[in-house]
């Protein structure tokens, strides 16, 4: 079912000098199954497309998934151009995109 | 076991946090977390007008407001708030002080405005074995205000790493004060984040932990609260420290009647360097929001590009167009964008003059021309980069006043 992201998935993001983090978690094994085999690299760039140079680290312990987006924020806050220049509210971003959910996380 | 708490998660968080924490209930140590990589630079700022400053000046009013009812209590301070003068601040406390000092690299980073080293936790400790009531230190990790009471307190060894990666994990959460409370997390409509209470850790000798708030207040510790302060500012799962490397991936959360329970962290040997955040100036940047409501948007976008280029030209802006406009709307806001101009120079002159030829478009531009806000003169602003120095070149000092 298309559904935001954020139905079913917390995320919480900042920043790290230049480069921006973005912890992505769910709350059901199944939901961190289902997430860890959908939301890559390459799905995360074509979901947030402002995203260039991205690492990406599972923490199943902790159903989440951590992104780390380098050189988002250019030389850091106190220099960024960027809207947004600490990252806050990028994970809230990524919640609001549309994707494909399986009916029975929802 | 050893109930730590946190009264502070930035320079400028909640100034009664003190207050409540000393006031809401049982509490052997409190401390605070004052320093952003953006304070550091705010701070050097501060050194260069007076250089008896450079230390975060409000948890001095928090110190005169409550350093009586934490010695009445028996609760130690441990605050990071020295920033770039931690014997300053130290200076201007009546109690037995202790401070952390060794920090500062600028003389190994001369072109740094700030240079400082990220130290650990023995130094902490160190003061507190010595009796200190108050610790303040400079640049020492988030977490290592936690990590030192507890160290202190157990008698745990340099290479006890288990335990010094869960009281890490314990910090990690407590670091950024009501964002482990239910502050500034996605789920915010399932429970009542009106006003948070300030994270507690009640650590045990094996570095486990009890994260929990006091009675009666708000928001709420869960293992979903927890995990989102867990995920804030991390990178690989393997989280170095001065002290320790702390491995994310062990982390186990179990809900409990009064929080959540943290335990089997497992932990190994820290690099031999040590991180240093340095901030040098980067120039002056100034910045204003054209708002264009209505019809042919892109265009008077371009007109107005085109008109700030010719007045001061076109090196150092930034723009950005946010088509936050609607066709055909009910009000003027939702038929409006906004259009940001920044810009960024080496000539404070001309940050300044960005205002003017700014406001001079004010009758001459596109239809309906106006600013969210006038612009100001322009502010310094500064450059972060991380360097690497190994351990050795770096002697980190606990002084007792």
């Amino acid at each position: 079912m298309k559904r935001p992201l954020g139905t079913i998935a917390g995320a919480r993001s900042g920043d790290k000098g230049g480069d921006a983090n973005l912890g992505v978690w769910v709350r059901s094994d199944a939901a961190f199954a289902w997430l860890t085999g959908f939301l890559t690299v390459e799905k995360l760039k074509e979901l947030l497309p402002e995203a260039q140079d991205v690492s990406r680290y599972e923490l199943p312990n902790l159903k989440a998934l951590n992104f780390v987006l380098h050189g988002l924020l250019g030389d850091g806050v106190a220099s960024s151009t960027r809207f947004d220049p600490q990252a806050k509210a990028l994970g809230e971003w990524l919640r609001a995109r549309v994707v494909e959910i399986p009916e029975e996380l929802l | 076991m050893i109930r730590i708490g946190n009264a502070s998660g930035f320079y400028g968080d909640r100034l009664s946090a003190m207050r409540e924490q000393l006031e809401g209930g049982e509490l052997d140590v409190l401390t605070g977390d004052y320093l952003a990589e953006l304070t550091m630079l705010i701070l050097g700022r501060d050194r260069m007008k007076d250089s008896s400053l450079g230390y975060a000046k409000t948890f001095l009013r928090q110190m005169e407001d409550c350093l009586a009812l934490a010695l009445d209590r028996g609760v130690k301070i441990v605050v990071n708030a020295g920033g770039l003068n931690p014997e300053g601040l130290a200076r201007k406390l009546d109690a037995k002080v202790g401070y952390v000092t060794g920090d500062d690299l600028k003389a190994r980073f001369p072109d740094a405005l700030t240079a400082n080293a990220y130290l650990g936790a023995w130094e902490i400790a160190e003061c507190l074995n010595q009796g200190a009531q108050v610790v303040v230190t400079g640049r020492v990790t988030d977490a290592s205000l936690v990590v030192g009471p507890a160290a202190a307190h157990f008698g745990w060894a340099r290479d006890d790493w288990d335990r010094l990666a869960g009281a890490t994990v314990a910090g990690h959460v407590l670091e950024c004060g009501t964002q482990a409370t239910g502050g500034n997390y996605s789920f915010f409509t399932e429970i009542d984040v009106t006003r948070p209470g300030f994270p507690i850790a009640e650590i045990d000798e094996d570095g486990s932990s009890l994260i929990t708030k006091h009675d009666g207040t708000g928001g709420a510790v869960t293992v979903d609260t927890v995990t989102a302060q867990l995920l804030y500012e991390i990178g690989a799962p393997e989280y170095l420290g001065p002290d320790v490397t702390t491995h994310f991936d062990t982390i186990r959360l179990e809900e409990h009647e009064r929080g959540v329970r943290i335990s089997g962290v497992r932990g190994s040997p820290p690099p031999d360097t040590l991180k240093v955040c340095l901030n040098t100036l980067g120039g002056f940047r100034n910045s204003t929001t054209f708002v264009l409501t209505g019809l042919d948007v892109e265009a008077k976008a371009e007109l107005v590009r085109r008109q700030l280029h010719d007045a001061i030209g076109d090196d150092g802006l930034t723009w950005t167009l946010a088509r936050t406009d609607q066709a055909d709307a009910a009000t003027e806001e939702q038929a409006s964008a906004l259009l940001h101009v920044m810009i960024k120079t080496a000539d404070p002159k001309r940050a300044k003059g960005f205002s003017r030829a700014a406001i001079e478009l004010a009758l001459a531009s596109y239809p309906g021309f106006h600013v969210t806000a006038p612009p100001g003169d322009g502010t310094p602003f500064g450059v972060y980069r991380a360097a690497y120095v190994h351990r050795d070149e770096v002697s980190a000092e606990a002084v007792m006043l």
